[in-house]
């Protein structure tokens, strides 16, 4: 059974008496371990998708199955647990908390999991933010890294409770391309030693030389799905 | 939830500006509150040592009959102050002075214009013992026994336009319903806390007036003064129960039991609406500080629903931050008010000296400065109320900003 599965998705926005559709009607499904990236121009519909896929917004209509569970049946408290036990985010602009330090943001996302001692919650979090090469930096506070730096601790809070996949938009976009290949790096190791299911959204054309699998989205319908073979692309 | 107090606490220094200004008017409103309810605990202190100094005494010895038509201050319901009623009241623990009083209405002239008083005969020994008007006399001085002089409040003697050596007089109805009138030269004004005392009242000695009211011997009331004035209701109890076995119409009142201190209910009323302007202010900034913090927010709390946090936890972040700020205006309200306590205790309050205003004059029973009273329960009250306004103020604006969009929330810039 694959992790996610999205039947006829669509969305549409209604501005006035206007109707702007964002996704007309989105067939897709991701298997666990997928390093996956979603491409397309702007508006095409990515951020909506990965939206409705993260449990923060609802289709119009169509379904989407997650881990075994139709999200359309799901009430607002539902989908904030299945968030917070599930699903770890990466936003393009950190979204760190700044009153926070890197150990502290890191420690928030598996506090909220309430099933580890205090023990367990400090050796988990240094591991993962020496996992994200943060070793040394776990007083600081986000005022006080750089970007690529934010973005760690970003990754190293949503790896950090193990969740079944990480929704990432446009990681790398507020970074420049060395700091934006460590932080991918970063993410390709964590998905092949812990076999968490990363979906990207992005424009950078270095993301998409890391994913295994490419989405191109134009005009809120799926147009391109390639999977990277061990010997190049393949439809 | 422990992580979710920390961050509260942590939001609370990192926005140290905003909780110091909104704490500070928290702080101001709860320093008010303190100021007046410590104000109106010594001006009730003063008025009662006014009433009780000028007025009342601690005790009175009347006929029941007396006690329940006193405002109209009949002839009727008289007691005869003899040899062992004297004596009885003279035995009672804590005894001072006391002082038989003919209580009466009357026309008071001038020769031109009348003005209805209250006159009250005495003997002027015992009237200097059991109240402290020795010192009130603004012009003249006490009549002796037997002269044919009066003595009544600057104020009432300014309306009338009259002054010392002048003579007035006072049309009575006599116990047999006749008129009578009695001719008196003025011998002493004067001028104190006590509104009635300066408006309303004029003395007379006893004699002179139990001739022109032809009551004999009797009295309206014997007036006692006594050591402690916290003893007065104990010992209502023990002289009447005593006078009982003499005469059981007599009857001992206190002089709580006396007066009844509408002056107080107003000061009630004052505190209840200081508390309602604590509470606006209170709620307004904390409103205002919660929404704020809340639009600077946006993005922290899309960011605290996409890991999960449920309305009520962050709810939750928003209101403990707000009572934070509730007790830290709090605990400043406090200090600062103990600081102005201390300070209006020790140096007082001279509204006269402040202001040219003489509150006697305007009907407060009150005369020189206002000392303020401790009154730690105002202190306890108040910082619960503040705390608990800021707690409950900010529910609203905190659900308000827990339930945003979050993907709205999130992409907020």
């Amino acid at each position: 059974m694959a992790l996610l599965e999205l039947k006829g998705v669509r969305k549409i926005y209604r501005q006035g008496q206007i109707e702007v559709p964002a996704l007309r009607g989105i067939d897709l499904k991701v298997e666990e371990g997928e390093f996956t990236t979603v491409f397309g121009p702007s508006g095409s519909g990515k951020t909506t998708m990965l939206n409705m896929i993260g449990c923060l917004d609802k289709p119009s209509s169509g379904s989407i199955t997650f881990n075994g569970r139709e999200l359309n049946e799901l009430d607002k408290r539902e989908l904030s647990i299945i968030r917070r036990f599930n699903i770890g985010f990466i936003f393009q602009s950190y979204n760190l908390i700044p009153v926070l330090t890197a150990y502290e943001n890191v420690e928030f996302a598996i506090r909220l999991l309430n099933k580890y001692s205090n023990r367990e919650i400090g050796e988990r979090v240094l591991e993962i933010l020496a996992a994200v090469g943060l070793e040394g930096m776990e007083d600081r506070r986000p005022h006080e890294l750089s970007g690529g730096q934010k973005q760690r601790v970003a990754i190293a809070r949503a790896l950090v409770k193990e969740p079944k996949l990480i929704l990432a938009d446009e990681p790398t976009a507020n970074l420049d391309s060395k700091t934006s290949e460590e932080v991918l790096k970063v993410m390709l190791k964590m998905n092949k030693e812990l076999g968490t299911t990363f979906i990207f959204s992005t424009h950078d054309p270095l993301v998409m030389e890391y994913a295994q699998r490419m989405l191109e989205i134009r005009d809120g319908l799926i147009a391109v799905d390639r999977r990277r073979e061990a010997d190049g692309l393949s439809d | 939830m422990a992580f979710l107090t920390k961050l509260a606490f942590k939001n609370l220094v990192r926005h140290r500006n905003r909780t110091i200004f909104t704490s500070i008017i928290i702080a101001m409103a709860i320093v008010i509150y303190i100021f007046f309810d410590s104000l109106i605990g010594g001006m009730t202190e003063l008025s009662y040592e006014t009433i009780i100094d000028y007025e009342s005494g601690h005790l009175q010895v009347m006929a029941e009959g007396y006690w329940e038509e006193e405002d109209e201050l009949p002839l009727d319901y008289l007691i005869t102050v003899d040899e062992d009623l004297l004596a009885e009241v003279k035995n009672l623990p804590g005894y001072k002075a006391s002082l038989a009083e003919l209580s009466f209405s009357a026309l008071l002239s001038n020769g031109i214009d009348d003005l209805p008083v209250m006159g009250k005969g005495i003997i002027p020994e015992d009237f200097l013992e059991v109240f402290a008007l020795e010192k009130q006399f603004v012009e003249g001085e006490i009549f002796e026994s037997g002269e044919y002089k009066a003595v009544l409040g600057k104020k009432l003697a300014e309306l009338m336009e009259v002054g010392i050596g002048d003579y007035i007089t006072l049309l009575v109805k006599d116990r047999n319903n006749t008129f009578n009138t009695i001719d008196v030269e003025i011998a002493g004004l004067l001028h104190t806390g006590n509104p009635n005392v300066n408006q309303n009242i004029v003395f007379l000695p006893l004699e002179l007036a139990r001739q022109a009211l032809a009551v004999g011997e009797e009295a309206s009331k014997i007036i006692i003064r006594l050591e402690d004035k916290d003893q007065a209701a104990r010992l209502a109890g023990v002289l009447e129960f005593n006078l009982k076995k003499q005469n059981s119409e007599l009857a001992v009142y206190s002089w709580e039991e006396l007066e009844a201190f509408s002056f107080l209910g107003a000061a009630e009323l004052e505190k209840q609406v200081i508390l309602a302007i604590i509470l606006v202010i209170a709620a307004i900034a904390i409103i205002n500080t919660v929404i704020l913090a809340a639009l600077e927010r946006m993005e922290e709390i899309g960011m605290m629903k996409a890991l999960g946090l449920q309305n009520r936890e962050i709810v939750y972040t928003f209101v403990l931050e707000s009572t934070g700020i509730g007790i830290t205006g709090g605990v400043i309200g406090v200090i600062l008010g103990i600081l102005t306590i201390w300070f209006l205790s020790v140096y007082g309050m001279d509204f006269e000296a402040m202001y040219g205003m003489d509150l006697a004059s305007f009907g407060m029973p009150v005369l020189g400065k206002i000392y303020a009273v401790w009154n730690p329960r105002a202190f306890i009250e108040v910082f619960i109320f503040g705390v608990l306004v800021s707690l409950l103020a900010s529910i609203l604006p905190a659900y308000w900003a827990a339930d945003k969009d979050p993907v709205e929330s999130i992409y907020h810039h």
